[in-house]
């Protein structure tokens, strides 16, 4: 509770407008909350309770074996162990595409806002541009050029694609950030005789952490998420756990199982979900603040 | 061809030779296939434990949903690194792959194993390409079924499965005044076109039928049977409950298996779902052929092989095509699956009523194709189209619905 | 001047990787797919050129315009509706909450779950016999109507309250980093000038938030362009043409139905009209920045 440091002024008595703050989140909490809570009875309910179409009731009795079949037993052809063979390609292909595309993003944010050289805003354009673009399109180039360089179906290849894929967002969200940053701060510097890389490594990326926390969060749901792309590049030794979770859920002439479904979709979002909650620290106020100052 | 259009497969073929072959003594196939739910995963396994028995090596490359594997199939292609194998169903969709030269002919093994005597004529000349055999025949889905709950028939008190359509809506009329939800309907566009097409052929009959799909026959006669289809389809409106859009065709099934529903009209993959819930075709559900139907539209899988520059995998391909048309094999798959085996010399003492009955109209001949078989897969999209708008637009003008079905040809 | 151009060389170098990419992938892709949009490709690419049959084929295609007036009333309300519930859940997570940490992780949540299922349970929520109007006229209000996912004049904005509930979580923590950041002397300032909090917010902080605010809505403006996979788990386009978008017409277009041609016709549409319709105001934006950014 105390690890925040919000500003204003700290409330010593429940006020109507304390009353009314509270209200509004709790109702919102509860409009958040509805999916989660009819996915997770659905999930604990048997087959035959789900037929009845209940969908908010719960279950008349705990049944966690959907669980079980989730993690180690559901059937993709005819390989049947679960989503947990996805588990490790999953962070394998995700933590250094997040990592490569943050640092280039931080990057190119300080680049473009604060240092501007000739095409930067042609540049910017370009990712926003490309950002735009539905991006089933790039597949037949893609894969196509990948095959050239000898890193379709590879690791590397699938980090590559995500990273190229990333620049956009990430761009764009700390250019933005950056813009807000006092001119002063980068001149007094320079005049200090910081160059580029270490206004942006001892000021600049410190001061950024809030806005680092955010990105990083965003781009690694975006690349654990990633379903398509995985499926198309990563090859068949390094497949995400999103395929497997397409594999167990979708089917057009095969019976659903939707307790399966439902928790191995909570299952495949539990490290984005543990990732929010343990980020919190980094919101706290003051580490930015500081960095201004100093 | 076209220079532009070689140069690309030629660019095709050049990845694949780049690709590192491994070194392996036994043959050993890749299949993507998108059977992953558990009834079709039981059934590929039938395929897997013969082939593995008769020395081959599996790699399964499965994913589940039509357009994500489909997906990853065409940028394999592209990459040049085809899988040896792909589940995929017969006819025009795979022409055009056969017509760019990017599958391997399994013709030898066909007439080793006396396919031609094996199949109905019709199938048999749908995996045939330009005269040679191509595909490897899995098995059959009939997709002119109504399915119904005998204990909301009892309910209701009909007594006997409906002949006719009268009698057939003149049931529904008691299962709506007994309270019970008439036709359990699974509106997505794909389903839709299902039922469309089983009372099109209820409508025009076997050649009626092929002519439309087959000929793009716009006769008057084809016209006139496309209206009155159209008239059946609007009719069924008026039985389905508020939730039908956009339902799933086994949240439909459930609604048949807790008797909240009537009927559903689906494919014989529907029997899945029934057994899965511990119910018995014949005891607590039943099974009908569309009212007024001479015959059985169907859906027929196959497996397909690609051209991947790698004699090993060649070899392999050639088992496994003997292995999917193995008659042992051919029965035990359509049992795990709940389809139709292509064969018709297999032992029918196994299969439930249900598939029974299909396969008695397959050796019959009286079957026509489902629409992904006999059109692009272009026009398979704009007859989804079509028959979606008209469904759920809530149209009355059949007319000029059967004027613009023949737009879809164009 | 030396110094100047030698910092300078610096930034641009730093930049480099970035210029090969959008040139390479994302200006390379963008001709790829301009000149066989020209073509009569079908599944694989194909240098027979038809001029602008494709197009034409396009705009005949009530398909594809229900999907462009859809992705607009969309992408509207769904960008809109982030950004407001975002910005109050942040401000209102800014005042000394206790729990922070679990509300901030519930509004975020949704963010981290694939649509494949949730999209499921939106559908089944706002299904009138199976979600929230059955379970409504069970506790007796009978003529309590929820049907938004099987009518055709609502389906629309069901995708939209569904989307809103994945995405205003975003915003929110977007905000939030923004809000962090403001210095604590504005804000003594500002409470010794008397103002009330709530003015505070919109006067003095929202102008603050607004390079992050408009980052925000840029990138849920990406995520509309793309929209797919809600579209496909909820209402698969339906009922009718009601809820078609473009993406999902690309993508329909270039594996199921297998035409190359009509798939990157509908992208270069996309793309263009995109790049039309918000270049004025990225100008306009690059004009007021300038000034400041002349280092």
């Amino acid at each position: 509770m105390a690890r925040t440091h919000p500003n204003g002024p700290r409330p010593t008595h429940m006020t109507a407008g304390r009353i009314g703050l509270y209200a509004f989140l709790v109702i919102a909490a509860l409009f958040f909350l509805l999916p989660l809570y009819a996915m997770i009875v659905t999930s604990l309910k048997t087959m035959d309770e789900i037929r009845l179409g209940r969908i908010f009731a719960l279950p008349e009795t705990l049944d966690i074996s959907a669980w079980i079949t989730a993690w180690s037993g559901a059937c993709m052809g005819t390989v049947c162990v679960g989503i947990r063979t996805g588990f490790w390609n999953s962070f394998a292909i995700t933590v250094p595409s997040v990592a490569l595309s943050v640092f280039i993003g931080a990057v190119n944010g300080y680049a473009l806002s604060l240092w501007r050289p000739r095409g930067a805003s042609v540049l910017f354009g370009l990712l926003m541009a490309g950002g735009l673009i539905p991006y089933q399109i790039f597949l037949y180039p893609m894969v196509r050029a990948m095959a050239n360089i000898d890193l379709y179906n590879s690791l590397a290849g699938i980090i590559l694609v995500h990273v190229i894929f990333g620049l956009p967002l990430v761009t764009l969200l700390f250019r933005n950030y950056f813009v807000s940053v006092p001119e002063e701060l980068c001149k007094a510097a320079r005049v200090d005789g910081a160059g580029f890389w270490r206004i942006f490594f001892e000021i600049m990326l410190p001061m950024a952490v809030p806005m680092i926390v955010v990105v990083s969060m965003l781009q690694f749901t975006g690349i654990w998420n990633d379903f398509l792309l995985g499926l198309v590049f990563a090859g068949r030794d390094n497949l995400p756990m999103t395929v497997q979770l397409n594999n167990i859920v979708n089917t057009t002439m095969g019976e659903r199982t939707y307790n399966v479904n439902m928790a191995a979709t909570i299952l495949t979002a539990i490290v984005p979900l543990a990732i929010y909650f343990l980020s919190g620290r980094w919101f706290v106020r003051g580490i930015a603040a500081g960095a201004v100052k100093g | 061809m076209n220079k532009k259009m070689k140069l690309f497969l030629a660019g095709v073929a050049l990845v694949a030779t780049l690709a590192p072959v491994h070194a392996e003594d036994k043959p050993t196939i890749e299949i993507m296939s998108s059977w992953t739910s558990g009834g079709e995963s039981a059934a590929l396994n039938v395929i897997k434990t013969e082939f593995e028995k008769r020395g081959g090596v599996w790699k399964d490359s499965s994913i589940a949903g039509f357009g994500a594997a489909d997906a990853a199939f065409q940028n394999r292609i592209v990459a040049g690194d085809a899988p040896g194998a792909k589940q995929g169903v017969i006819g025009l969709a795979a022409a055009d792959f056969v017509n760019q030269s990017l599958m391997n002919p399994i013709a030898d093994v066909a007439a080793a194993g006396k396919w031609a005597d094996a199949l109905p004529k019709s199938i048999y000349d749908l995996i045939s390409y330009n005269g040679e055999v191509y595909l490897a025949p899995t098995g059959a889905h009939g997709e002119s079924w109504v399915f119904y709950s005998k204990q909301a028939f009892e309910k209701a008190g009909i007594a006997e499965e409906p002949k006719s359509w009268d009698e057939f809506f003149a049931g529904l009329d008691k299962l709506k005044a007994a309270g019970i939800v008439p036709v359990a309907w699974g509106g997505q566009p794909w389903q839709q076109t299902k039922v469309f097409n089983m009372i099109l052929l209820s409508r025009v009959g076997i050649d009626g039928f092929l002519k439309i799909y087959v000929d793009k026959d716009k006769s008057e006669a084809s016209v006139e049977g496309v209206k009155k289809t159209l008239e059946i389809l609007g009719k069924l409106r008026g039985y389905v409950d508020d939730g039908a859009a956009g339902r799933n065709w086994n949240d439909a099934t459930a609604m048949v298996i807790t008797g909240k529903a009537g009927v559903q009209f689906m494919g014989d993959w529907a029997k899945g779902e029934f057994t899965v819930a511990g119910k018995e075709a014949g005891k607590d559900y039943g099974c009908m052929i569309t009212p007024e139907s001479p015959g059985m539209v169907y859906i027929a899988d196959s497996i397909w092989f690609p051209k991947t520059a790698n004699a090993e995998t060649d070899n392999a391909q050639k088992l496994l095509a003997e292995v999917v048309m193995d008659p042992a094999v051919q029965l035990e798959f359509s049992l795990k699956k709940g389809s139709v085996p292509m064969r018709s010399d297999v032992d029918k003492s196994k299969l439930d009523v249900c598939a029974r009955k299909g396969l008695e109209l397959m050796t019959a001949g009286n079957i026509v194709p489902d629409q992904a078989i006999v059109l692009t897969p272009q026009q398979v999209g704009l007859l989804d189209d079509f028959v979606d708008e008209y469904w759920s637009s809530g149209s009355q003008d059949a007319v000029s619905g059967a004027e613009n079905f023949f737009s879809i040809f164009e | 001047m030396h110094t100047t151009r030698k910092r300078n060389f610096s930034a641009t170098f730093a930049l480099l990787p970035t210029w090969f990419a959008a040139i390479v992938v994302y200006i390379g892709t963008m001709v790829w797919s301009i000149r066989l949009s020209f073509t009569d490709s079908t599944l694989f690419p194909s240098s027979n050129y038809v001029g602008f049959a494709q197009y034409v084929k396009l705009f005949s295609s009530a398909k594809w315009l229900a999907s462009l007036h859809n992705v607009l009333i969309f992408g509207v309300l769904y960008v809109g509706g982030c950004l407001v519930l975002g910005f109050l859940l942040a401000a209102a997570l800014d005042r000394k909450i206790r729990f922070e940490n679990a509300f901030r992780t519930i509004f975020l949540y949704p963010y981290a779950m694939s649509f494949v299922v949730t999209g499921l349970i939106w559908q089944w929520m706002l299904n009138p016999t199976l979600g929230i109007q059955a379970s409504v006229r069970s506790l007796g209000w009978e003529t309590f109507v929820l049907d938004w996912v099987v009518n055709r004049n609502m389906a629309i904005y069901a995708l939209v309250l569904a989307g809103i509930w994945q995405g205003a979580g975003l915003v929110m923590v977007i905000a939030l980093a923004g809000m962090r950041g403001i210095e604590a002397e504005q804000w003594k300032a500002a409470r010794i000038d008397g103002i009330p909090v709530w003015r505070i917010y919109v006067s003095i902080i929202l102008p603050q938030l607004g390079p992050a605010l408009a980052a925000a809505g840029m990138l849920l403006a990406m995520g509309v362009i793309k929209t797919y996979d809600i579209v496909v788990a909820m209402t698969n386009g339906g009922p009718g043409n009601s809820t078609e978008v473009p993406a999902k017409f690309i993508m329909d277009n270039l594996f199921g139905r297998q035409n190359l041609g009509l798939a990157t016709a509908g992208a270069t549409v996309l793309v263009l009209s995109v790049i039309i319709a918000v270049a004025p105001f990225r100008y306009a934006m690059y004009m007021r920045n300038r000034p400041k950014g002349a280092a």
